[in-house]
């Protein structure tokens, strides 16, 4: 009786901390995983730009990247967009890719603005708010600065003035 | 090795043994007291006692004993009151890192700092409930065995003292035949649906034995409750998620490959004899009504360039308490929208001067065509405003994204206007054409022309959107099985009570004991009753012998 | 209102003065075999034969006012807070009758009654209007849930009685030791919370029949999440002389009291929302009316209250009274989990797709049902039976009460009723 008993017992505790651990990790653990936070890689999408070809976030890896959601109802991202324009000018030979996900409008204001503006850097078209849902979005303008290693180096969730933006410009070039 | 203690009928009981497993003789302390006799598990020792307990009996220890398992519950029922005192996180449509603070000052901030915003996915909670689960396992586990032993091999003849200090006795002479008498007791407590065991003139009756499993049963069914609970967050079992659909629209559930189709959305609303006076003249809704179908994916479903292909494979009328189920995902009714939009405008063009209509030319609202042909004239969309207004800077801008005030800034070429084309600002809802003032803002042009509906039938409006709350939930009917195992061994612990009666011949002296797990009080009436129909009246009361009665 | 609701309204009344004589009876059954010059058991037992038979026709009345408020309205009567709390009321009867069948003991019904006349009346303080459900709460397992759940907490409020009957029956008013003047304490802090809520209910039928209102409106400044503000005015009114207004709001409209036009003080800050100004001043209210109730008690009868009651339990053994206390308890508690937890459970997924949510009245469900396990468990060990027993099964009908009433006064959410 005694050995039995004794493999039973380890049995039993053996199971509790698998069962008890898969638990409470989860909770550690699952909160996390719902929104891209800082460290995290940002998730993948393939989105349309204004000719109709397809973009993937894949086809940026390697590079530094800003990814900035705006949208034509947005005065503040609209007052931001020349400021990365300006960015992509100065950054764009060292490799630095700004990639602007309009907030799924409908072409003709997107085209507007980009023409008014003269954005030469990539607009995308987000639909029916996927991407959107997909980064956590709260509010905008919300622009991600992602480092060449693919990970996320800061979220900002405000408007930013030009020396912001090049101050993290800046820092993801940092080895 | 573990000592045994021999009792003077021979048997060999464990160390620990309260009362022999076989005549049931007082053994150890318990020989010395006069006390009623500790019942518990029949006496039987519930764990073998080692000299050096390593780590494993410790922690099996730890998790047996009820005083702790009476802690976690304690500890677990005070954590659950601190995650009542303010609004959960899951609960709140703002933005938890301030709202603690902005509604309910320094404590809300201690409360959120603390993680008591969210209490009952905390780590801490999940340890407690683990370690109450660890609790219910070991607990019966460490009781079950034993007692099923004891009772399964019960000796009829019980040694004297165990019977008179039963905390139900009776002890007087027999005037008789002692044989007559334990049969006439044992007809009558058949009667009572005894099982009834005699060995010569001792005698042993029970009853609902199957009761003592209930708290065993109800344990059972609680671990199977926590275990399905926790089997919920293994990726793939468990999917909660809301969907808006528009009427006539077909949205795709994201993270799954099914699609679902609002093809009609009907509400029908109290009237207002069918509300109280208070309520009278409120849209209170008596009904809402979505005519689902649903679909799988199956070709070209992530290409970004081709619409996906889509195949029925459900359809339901969903109202709020009857989802529409597939293959254990569910769509709820959860709420709606009826606001009617605007979605499609058709206008005409009318030369005010001829008195020409031209068109009409269909301009979708959200997405609308760039270029149209409306008789000689040629209107080239130049800009489009879902919900107009003047920024800051007196441009005309957007406000939002949703068509709550569009307006279209044409260019029209064509006869009787300049080469180049003249500007006309278009609102399609009357409301905002009157707020903005569309013809004076048109100046000109407007003398001579005009873009406007003719009627409510050139009108489309959007149909209702209605909520839907997807669901998945496979280790839900888990859920439910363990609810009602724990709900069986309940009925059976509580509703029915375990009685024995033993009862011996000592030179002409009868010796009666009782026991139960539960209601002495009834036990008592029993043996009174039974005594009685032999032939000897007793108070029930006076069969009392004292000791704790659960 | 149509004939059904009429008789039901009717039937209503008539239980609920039924009760009282019951209550009266039992009274004179216990207390009068101090006065009674032939066998003191026979008279104990006549008069608690026409208390029982009074109170029976109380419940067939308390019934009868169910079943035609059903059929009358076309919906199970249990669906606001008046409903719920009248049911619960003819819950208890039937838990009594089912214990009294089983022990026959009269004193029990001299607390059972008043229990229930209590909770009648609480229950009447409360809109009595026919509402019609909304679609979510329209579901068989509503009438399955609110009923068991009910039932096993009225098995609770016997064990919670009894309980009381045990406290007041062991706990010697003359003794002068530190342990037994604690006891004694406790025992009367508990008469007194008893006699608060009498104290709420007479004030709220005073002043409703002098039929008084007052009204305030209170403005809200609200920010989203995308820090935008929005302003909105709510308005509240008071059936009770505020004492308290709400919290930065303005008097509309008030009727005086005492010469008194303007409100005496302001609700502070931290309590949100109108509602929670008015619940405040209730609240108040109930406890200067309660307080002053007693004190008229206290100065009339000359001792506590705990000791003038402490003689007349003389006649019963404690130990049966730790036994009943137990035993209703134990009848309730797997009814209670299957009512409150179990069937909730099962309606919570029909209306709201998801079978638990934290929501604060279902995780006060749950603190009821984890309290009354650990009852059940310290049962088993020496030492809890008796008087910690008793005050256990006290605590417990608080915490059950909590849940009825106090979740929906201090925290909000999806189950709350209308009220006052």
């Amino acid at each position: 009786m005694g050995t039995a008993r004794k493999k039973v017992q380890v049995v039993i505790l053996i199971l509790v901390l698998l069962i008890g651990g898969f638990a409470i990790g989860q909770t550690l653990f699952k909160e996390k995983s719902k929104v891209p936070g800082v460290g995290d890689q940002p998730p993948g999408f393939s989105l349309f730009d204004l000719k109709g070809e397809v973009h993937s976030l894949a086809d940026y890896k390697g590079k530094p990247l800003v990814i900035t959601f705006w949208g034509t109802f947005c005065p503040p991202c609209i007052r931001e967009l020349p400021e990365f324009q300006r960015q992509y000018d100065k950054w764009k030979s060292e490799g630095l890719e700004v990639l602007a996900i309009n907030l799924s409008e409908a072409d003709l204001p997107v085209q507007n603005y980009v023409q008014r503006l003269n954005l030469n850097f990539t607009v995308l078209r987000d639909v029916n708010r996927k991407v959107e849902r997909m980064y956590g979005l709260r509010s905008y303008p919300t622009t991600f600065f992602v480092k060449p290693d693919g990970n996320i180096a800061e979220i900002v969730v405000a408007e930013m003035s030009e020396e912001q933006i090049q101050k993290r410009v800046e820092k993801l070039f940092e080895p | 090795m573990f000592q045994n203690t021999k009792c003077e009928c021979g048997h060999q009981n464990h160390v620990g043994t309260v009362l022999c497993e076989s005549c049931g003789k007082p053994l150890g302390e318990e020989l010395l007291s006069d006390e009623p006799l500790e019942m518990r598990y029949d006496g039987v020792a519930r764990r073998s006692q080692k000299a050096n307990p390593n780590l494993i009996d410790k922690i099996w220890s730890f998790f047996s004993s009820v005083k702790i398992a009476v802690y976690l519950i304690i500890i677990t029922l005070l954590a659950s009151v601190l995650g009542t005192i303010f609004t959960q996180e899951n609960m709140l449509t703002e933005d938890p890192a301030t709202y603690y603070e902005m509604n309910h000052g320094t404590i809300g901030k201690i409360y959120y700092m603390l993680g008591l915003s969210h209490t009952y996915n905390s780590w801490w909670y999940i340890t407690l409930l683990v370690m109450i689960g660890t609790s219910l396992v070991i607990c019966s586990l460490d009781r079950v065995l034993p007692l099923y032993r004891a009772l399964s091999k019960q000796q009829i003849r019980k040694h004297l003292r165990f019977i008179t200090r039963q905390k139900v006795v009776y002890t007087g002479p027999i005037e008789g035949s002692e044989e007559q008498f334990v049969e006439r007791i044992a007809e009558q407590l058949k009667k009572k649906r005894y099982k009834v065991h005699t060995e010569g003139t001792a005698l042993l009756a029970e009853k609902n034995r199957f009761s003592r499993w209930g708290p065993y049963i109800n344990h059972i069914g609680l671990i199977l409750f926590l275990l399905a609970v926790l089997a919920r967050s293994i990726p793939g079992l468990h999917m909660d998620m809301y969907v808006a659909v528009p009427e006539g629209q077909t949205n795709e559930i994201e993270g799954t490959e099914y699609y679902i189709k609002n093809e009609k959305f009907t509400v029908n609303y109290y009237t207002d004899d069918e509300l109280p006076d208070s309520l009278k003249g409120t849209a209170r809704p008596k009904l809402y009504e979505t005519k689902a179908v649903l679909y799988r994916c199956v070709e070209d479903c992530n290409e970004l360039t081709k619409e996906p292909v889509l195949e029925e494979v459900a359809r339901h009328d969903i109202v709020l308490n009857d989802p529409l189920s597939y293959e254990g995902l569910k769509a709820y009714q959860s709420g709606f929208d009826a606001t009617p939009r605007l979605e499609l405008v058709k206008p005409v063009l009318i030369n005010k001067q001829t008195g020409e209509e031209f068109g009409p030319f269909e301009l979708d609202i959200r997405n609308p065509q760039t270029t149209f042909q409306v008789g000689p004239y040629t209107l080239n969309l130049r800009s489009q405003y879902m919900e107009f207004a003047y920024g800051s800077n007196g441009e005309p801008t957007t406000l939002s994204r949703e068509p709550n005030a569009p307006a279209y800034l044409f260019i029209i070429t064509g006869p009787g206007l300049k080469e180049e084309g003249e500007a006309y600002l278009y609102f399609p809802n009357q409301i905002d054409k009157l707020q903005f003032n569309q013809d004076a803002l048109n100046r000109s042009i407007a003398d001579r022309f005009e873009i406007k509906v003719n009627g409510m039938e050139n009108v489309k409006l959007s149909g209702a959107i209605t909520y839907l709350n997807i669901r998945k939930d496979s280790a839900v009917p888990y859920i439910w099985i363990g609810a009602a195992i724990s709900m069986i061994g309940l009925i059976m612990g509580f509703y029915w009570h375990h009685r024995r009666i033993w009862l011996r011949f000592d030179q002409g002296t009868l010796s009666l004991g009782a026991h139960t797990n539960k209601n002495f009080y009834g036990m008592r009436s029993e043996v009174a009753w039974v005594l009685g129909k032999a032939g000897i009246e007793v108070e029930p009361k006076s069969l009392d012998n004292g000791g704790n009665k659960t | 209102m149509n004939f059904w609701l009429e008789l039901s309204s009717d039937s209503f009344i008539a239980a609920f003065f039924l009760y009282c004589f019951g209550f009266i009876f039992y009274m004179i059954a216990i207390g009068g075999k101090k006065w009674s010059n032939r066998d003191s058991k026979a008279h104990v037992k006549r008069w608690g034969k026409i208390a029982y038979i009074v109170s029976l026709l109380g419940l067939a009345a308390h019934l009868l006012f169910f079943f035609a408020r059903w059929y009358g309205s076309g919906q199970i009567p249990t669906s606001n807070m008046y409903e719920f709390m009248t049911f619960l009321g003819m819950a208890i009867m039937i838990a009594f009758v089912i214990i009294n069948a089983i022990y026959r003991t009269p004193l029990l019904g001299m607390f059972a009654l008043p229990l229930t006349v209590i909770i009648v009346a609480y229950a009447s303080v409360f809109p009595q209007e026919v509402q019609p459900l909304i679609p979510s709460l329209n579901s068989i397992w509503l009438k399955v849930h609110v009923t068991t759940a009910a039932l096993g907490e009225a098995f609770f409020a016997v064990g919670f009685a009894a309980g009381l009957m045990y406290l007041l029956r062991v706990v010697d008013f003359k003794q002068q030791t530190k342990e037994a003047k604690r006891a004694q304490r406790w025992v009367e802090f508990t008469l007194y919370v008893l006699v608060v809520i009498v104290g709420f209910i007479v004030i709220v039928f005073a002043f409703r029949g002098a039929d008084y209102h007052a009204e305030f409106m209170q403005e809200q400044v609200k920010i989203d999440s995308r820090g935008q503000e929005s302003t909105t005015t709510e308005t509240v009114e008071y059936t009770l002389p505020p004492i308290f207004k709400p919290y930065n709001s303005v008097t509309t409209s008030m009727d005086s009291f005492l010469g008194l036009q303007e409100p005496l003080l302001e609700t502070p800050s931290w309590m949100n929302g109108v509602n929670a100004g008015r619940k405040f001043n209730t609240v108040i209210w109930s406890i200067i009316a309660g307080s002053i109730l007693y004190g008229l008690l206290r100065l009339l009868l000359r001792k506590r209250l705990g000791a003038v009651i402490h003689p007349y339990m003389e006649g019963i053994d404690p130990e049966d009274l730790d036994e009943i206390s137990y035993r209703a308890i134990a009848i309730g508690f797997p009814v209670f989990t299957l009512g409150a937890l179990i069937f909730a459970m099962i309606w919570a997924n029909i209306a709201w797709s998801r079978f638990w949510g934290w929501d604060p009245k279902e995780v006060w469900a749950l603190i009821t049902w984890l309290y009354y396990s650990a009852y059940l468990h310290l049962r088993l060990s020496r030492g809890w039976q008796g008087q910690r027993s008793a005050w256990l099964a006290v605590i417990g009908f608080v915490i059950v009460m909590f849940t009825l009433i106090g979740v929906n006064l201090v925290i909000a959410g999806l189950h709350s009723y209308a009220g006052v």
